[in-house]
Parts: structure tokens; sequence; C-alpha cells
């Protein structure tokens, strides 16, 4: 361990842990976000600690080391097409060789690309401290925009990624442009049938609120259901989100995000033949 | 305690003794004198602080100076000594890719980054490639047929 002026350079994990129960500071994992502001601060620089870097199927879990930057998991054959669509999109080759999929959710940003597809996949987050460790679903960790439930003692160290039934997917990013574009609006689906009846729906919805939207009990009333029972259902259906969604005004009005919103949902029922 | 980060600059051992939190953009610029390393936007948006650390391009802007400890660091200053940085600067030239010349340290690290990794790019990998690098005078395609250029005259270099 390196014990800065200002600042610590960990060699282990347990070295990481134990200088963040013992001081404030912020965790520096790429750092793409947090240079943006560049105030003085002591940083806990995770960067280089490979027990972070680690990418490990286990079955059809993958755990993903939150240090992981977007370049590695690009490269990377168990990572799933899903996510590596949503993280080719993301900035520049040079921001994805120091951005982190961990940082990106920490930063906890509405907006974060890879968030996005974690929640509609059912990813959970291992939080760690030197106390111990709890394993938190994606969609609880966040209580609002850049807020979370991370401790001041605690570090992301693990994200576990269900991989079944992530190949049939429908993913949509709006932005301004084709590289450096912040998401507009970002959209991703899943849907999978087992014997002819639905059995899963996913629609996770980014950069329109505090944090990424998906409604469960929405998702439920196409379970167990054919494809020809889904489409009957499907104005209803449609109508629940038409109420449910209100986007924050932005860069570009509510209006407009609720309708790309609305359309993207709708096509991907449509690419599902419903 | 310490406050010295070591790391190698352009080849050589170095060491800097400003805050660990700085940009590395201002201390290269600022302590190391390397004013090479432009300063556009400070958020990562338009590359020209572009450089090279372990092998990867990065925006010095969004680099924090305790992040490169024990890293490999360089800029267009050390890079310009190489014979790769030769072949682009004649295909550079022969296109006329460059005008002003802000962007142009940062799009030569980014050329670098890119033919280090794919010697022989397709047009739109090369667009790819460069897609974090603003240039607002060239209109991007002499700099696309530069770097086109120099993957085939240099061959062999990347």
């Amino acid at each position: 361990m390196v014990t800065l002026r200002n600042g610590y350079i960990p060699e282990t994990l347990a070295e990481a842990l134990k200088i963040r129960s013992e001081n404030q500071v912020v965790p520096y994992a790429g750092g793409t976000d947090l240079m943006i502001k560049a105030q003085p601060s002591s940083y806990l620089f995770l960067n280089k600690l490979s027990a972070l870097q680690k990418v490990e199927q286990d079955g059809d879990m993958l755990h993903i080391g939150p240090g992981c930057n977007y370049t590695m998991l690009l490269n990377h054959p168990a990572v799933p097409k899903v996510l590596k669509e949503a993280m080719i999109r993301i900035a520049s080759p040079a921001t994805r060789n120091r951005g982190t999929i961990g940082g990106n959710i920490c930063n906890a940003s509405p907006k974060a690309d890879s968030v996005l597809i974690l929640y509609a996949s059912d990813a959970e987050l291992k939080l760690s401290s030197i106390a111990g460790e709890r394993i938190v679903p994606i969609e609880e960790f966040f209580t609002g925009r850049g807020k979370t439930i991370l401790r001041e003692d605690e570090l992301l160290t693990d994200i576990r990624l269900p991989l079944k039934g992530l190949d049939d997917y429908y993913y949509y990013k709006v932005g301004a442009r084709r590289a450096m574009a912040i998401s507009r609006v970002a959209f991703v689906g899943l849907l999978n049938t087992e014997n002819g009846k639905i059995s899963r729906v996913a629609a996770a919805f980014g950069a329109i609120s505090d944090t990424v939207l998906r409604f469960r009990e929405f998702e439920a009333m196409l379970l167990g259901k054919t494809l020809a029972e889904a489409t009957a259902l499907k104005p209803a259906f449609l109508a629940k989100y038409q109420e449910a969604i209100v986007p924050i005004r932005g860069r570009v009005s509510a209006e407009y995000r609720k309708q790309v919103c609305m359309n993207l949902l709708a096509d991907f029922l449509n690419s599902n033949g419903i | 305690m310490t406050d010295t980060i070591r790391f190698r600059l352009n080849g050589e051992e170095t060491e800097s003794h400003s805050d660990p939190s700085a940009r590395l953009l201002d201390v290269l610029r600022e302590e190391f004198l390397l004013t090479g390393v432009k300063c556009g936007c400070k958020e990562g948006e338009c590359g020209a602080c572009s450089v090279i650390i372990d092998g990867q391009l990065a925006n010095s802007c969004m680099v924090a100076l305790g992040s490169v400890s024990g890293s490999d660091v360089m800029t267009i200053e050390g890079y310009s000594k190489t014979k790769r940085y030769q072949k682009l600067s004649e295909a550079y030239a022969e296109f006329s890719a460059v005008q002003c010349g802000f962007c142009i340290p940062g799009m030569v690290m980014a050329s670098e980054a890119l033919l280090s990794h794919n010697p022989h790019p397709t047009e739109e990998e090369i667009r790819e490639g460069i897609s974090g690098n603003l240039c607002r005078c060239t209109g991007y395609s002499a700099i696309v047929s530069a770097i086109k250029k120099a993957s085939e005259n240099g061959e062999g270099l990347w």
C-alpha cells in the first residue's frame, strides 16, 4: 500500500476496505466522471486493483469485477451481447479505456448505459466492508440521482449478472450523435418464452427519471400468456406505461422523451410478435 | 507517507510532487512543460489532451495523477521521436490533414492507439478510432485518408 499525502493506493482489496473503513476517501475507479469536477480530493485509487478486474463465469451467473473498464469487457468473450451493445455506444475509445462498469454504477446517473442493462437482467451487487458483505438487487441500490445505499465504509466488489435469457433482447439508445452521446432515452427489453408462453418480460427505461425505471407489476400482466393473449392485452399494457411514465425535462422535452419511450416499448413488443 | 508519485514519462522514470488528485493534463503541461498536450474541454469530450497510458488511449484531463503511479505515460513529445510518428506525420502532410493544428497532437495519439491495436483498419474502424477527437477545421476526411495511408506506408511498423 502507498499512503500519499492526499490519497491512498492499496495493493489488495483487504487494504482498500481497511482504508475505506478508517478514512474519509472517495473511491476512484476509472476517474472519467470524478475528474470532470476535479476537486482536490482524498482518493482511494482502485484502478490498479486486479482483484476488482476479474470476469468469472459460474454456471449461468457471470461475476463482473466492478474495476473492469469498458474496453476489457467489450473484449471479453463471456460478457453478453446486450451489455456489449450498450457499452460500445458509451463515449469514445479513450473514455472506454478508463471508465469502469463499477464507476458507472456508483456514479448513479440515470443515464448510465450499462446500468440499464443490469436492471433488465436482474443483476445483483455485492457490497463489501471489513464488517462483512451484503448482496442487493440493482434496483435497491439506487435511491435517487447520484444517490445510492453504499455506506461510507463499503465498496462495490462484484456485479452478479444472470446470463440466462439475455440473447433475445431489444436495445435502443437515443443520443444526439453516434460517438460521445449522452442518452436522451435508452431502452432495453427482454422477452423470453417457454413452451409457447411468456416466461419473462423486462422493460427498462434509462435517462428519463432520477433512476432507471422498470415496472415489474406491469410486466407481470404478460407472464404466462401466449403471444396471442399478450397481443390482446397490448393496449391495456401500453396504457399502464402511458400513465406511469413521467419523464423529467432535460435538454430535450419531457413530451419528446415520453413519446420515444412509448414508441420503443411498442416496437419492442412488435419485434416479439405482439 | 509520501508526496511522490513515480511513473514513466516518454520512456524515462520520473516523479511528480503535485497533488495526486490533480488532473494529469495539468501536471503534464505545468510541471513537465509538455504543452503539446492541449487543453480543450476538461471533460473528456474533445480528445485534445489525448495521451497513451500503458498502451491505451486516454484523455489526460480525466485522469488523476495518482492513478498513473507505476504507469507508462506517452505524450506527443515522446511519440514524435519514433518511426511510427514519422509515417503519420508524412501522411498527415500529404493529405493536408492539418489546418489550425490544435487537435492534431491528440489526433496523432489516437491514430497511434488505433494502429497499435489494429494495423490495417477499415475506414469505419478509423472513424471509430478517432471518434473521441474533435477537429473543427478539416471535416475529418483528410485525417481518415492520412491514417489509412500511414498504415499502408508503415507496413510492419505497427
